[in-house]
């Protein structure tokens, strides 16, 4: 038996958890039966394209934005009737500017944010401000993307909460200051343990972080795996095919995508790794390499076979 | 002193497992000897950017090998017991199924990769390989 790639995950004790999530805005349709699961302390990738849910996704665990229909809690709390106190436990980094009086100094907006958490950590905040080069004494209108992005690190960070919500954290941030945010993530990590759903377009930049991964294509999840699950059972088969070669039908369901056409083929299938290898030499096909995908490899096969169909 | 462990973001070997061989290797060059300490957690993360939870899973499993061990308090070092020797053979038989594995898919036999090794390592111009061909 073969079976296709899983959107299930299983958690006993899970940060989040969402089943048959849907929201339309007016007739476009961001989230159509969203099942996600975030086990606590996970470092979870949500990867896909534009407009296929991410932020729609952070913002009704946020109560932000209200869903259509389903089912949404995390840390057990639905959103939707407890938002304060759900809001209180959450850092987030959102796309787009801050929200703030154009007038205001950074220094002061760092101030009023903090006031709203009892938790406001006002010495973090200050190494993490100076850490990313952040000018406190900057007015908002003349902010940058990448000053924004950093400013709203701090927010979300000085406050230890336990859940971080990073929509594109990297997003107009020069390659020195990207590797000085992964050092704080690392080091914020190692001293507030806390459970993580980061949306990326720069896969390969949160790679070293991630546990676990969601590939999101439509307002669904194409997939949702610990990374160590995808690792061993998401592989890519090269294989040496006959001239006459009518494929293997066995495998059918768990082929996530096909590259080629012969006599070298590449594959990438869901699966045992010895038991399709097994069914690939049973079809009369050579199997001459066999690797793991990396995170980012995997979102893009999976993504690739999707478009394929 | 400070050990200098190396990941690599493009090789498909779990972050742990490369964190655990790094370790071995540098047990089998001699960067690491019996009772030395090894970084902090948080310190070894933070160097390799990679998630705090990650290195302590390769240190778990080095643990539960007997290889590194955990004073209270104190930090984790290498095992007195470690024996360098073991190591460079699992080393060896890892170096060896990555070479087998290329040679595979590049449609070589076995004969004909160690028939080249022996003779890349007989005009190769890098000195150190050389001369450890040449002893060997």
């Amino acid at each position: 038996m073969t079976s296709s790639i899983p959107t299930n995950l299983e958690s006993e004790n899970p940060a989040i958890r969402t089943s048959s999530l849907a929201k339309s805005f007016r007739s476009n349709r961001a989230l159509a039966g969203l099942d996600l699961t975030v086990p606590e302390g996970a470092f979870y990738l949500l990867v896909g394209p534009n407009g296929s849910g991410k932020t729609t996704t952070m913002r009704i665990l946020l109560d932000l934005v209200r869903p259509d229909s389903g089912e949404v809690e995390v840390f057990s709390l639905p959103p939707g009737s407890r938002g304060a106190l759900v809001r209180a436990q959450i850092g987030y980094v959102p796309e787009g500017s801050v929200t703030g009086y154009e007038w205001m100094r950074v220094g002061r907006l760092l101030e009023h944010h903090g006031s709203y958490f009892p938790s406001w950590d006002v010495k973090y905040a200050q190494s993490l401000a100076e850490a990313l080069d952040i000018d406190l004494a900057r007015r908002l209108k003349k902010l940058s993307k990448g000053e924004t992005r950093r400013i709203q690190l701090v927010m979300a960070l000085a406050h230890r909460p336990p859940l971080l919500l990073l929509d594109e954290p990297m997003d107009g941030l020069d390659p020195l200051i990207r590797d000085r945010v992964i050092e704080i993530l690392v080091a914020h990590l190692s001293e507030t343990p806390s459970t993580v759903l980061a949306s990326t377009h720069h896969i390969q930049e949160l790679e070293k972080l991630a546990d676990h991964m969601g590939v999101l294509f439509e307002g669904r999840l194409l997939s949702q795996n610990s990374r160590e699950e995808l690792h061993r059972t998401l592989r890519r088969y090269m294989l040496e095919v006959p001239r006459e070669w009518s494929g293997a039908p066995e495998l059918n369901d768990a082929i996530v995508h096909r590259n080629g056409s012969g006599p070298e083929i590449a594959w990438a299938v869901w699966g045992e790794p010895e038991q399709v290898a097994h069914k690939l030499k049973d079809s009369g096909a050579t199997v001459r390499n066999v690797t793991a995908l990396r995170l980012e490899e995997a979102a893009l096969a999976i993504l690739a076979g999707k478009e394929a169909e | 002193m400070t050990v200098l462990l190396h990941i690599d973001p493009a090789d498909t070997r779990p972050l742990y497992i490369q964190i655990m061989d790094e370790i071995r290797r540098a047990l089998v060059v001699g960067t690491l000897e019996p009772d030395a300490p090894l970084p902090s957690v948080r310190q070894l993360a933070a160097d390799l950017r990679v998630n705090p939870n990650t290195v302590q899973q390769a240190y778990r499993e080095l643990e539960r090998e007997g290889l590194i061990y955990v004073r209270r308090g104190q930090g984790t070092f290498v095992s007195a017991s470690a024996r360098p020797d073991s190591e460079r053979k699992t080393i060896s038989f890892q170096v060896a199924e990555r070479a087998l594995r290329d040679a595979y898919r590049h449609g070589l036999s076995v004969r004909e990769l160690i028939t080249a090794i022996d003779e890349t390592a007989g005009r190769t111009t890098t000195p150190e390989i050389k001369s450890e061909g040449a002893a060997g």
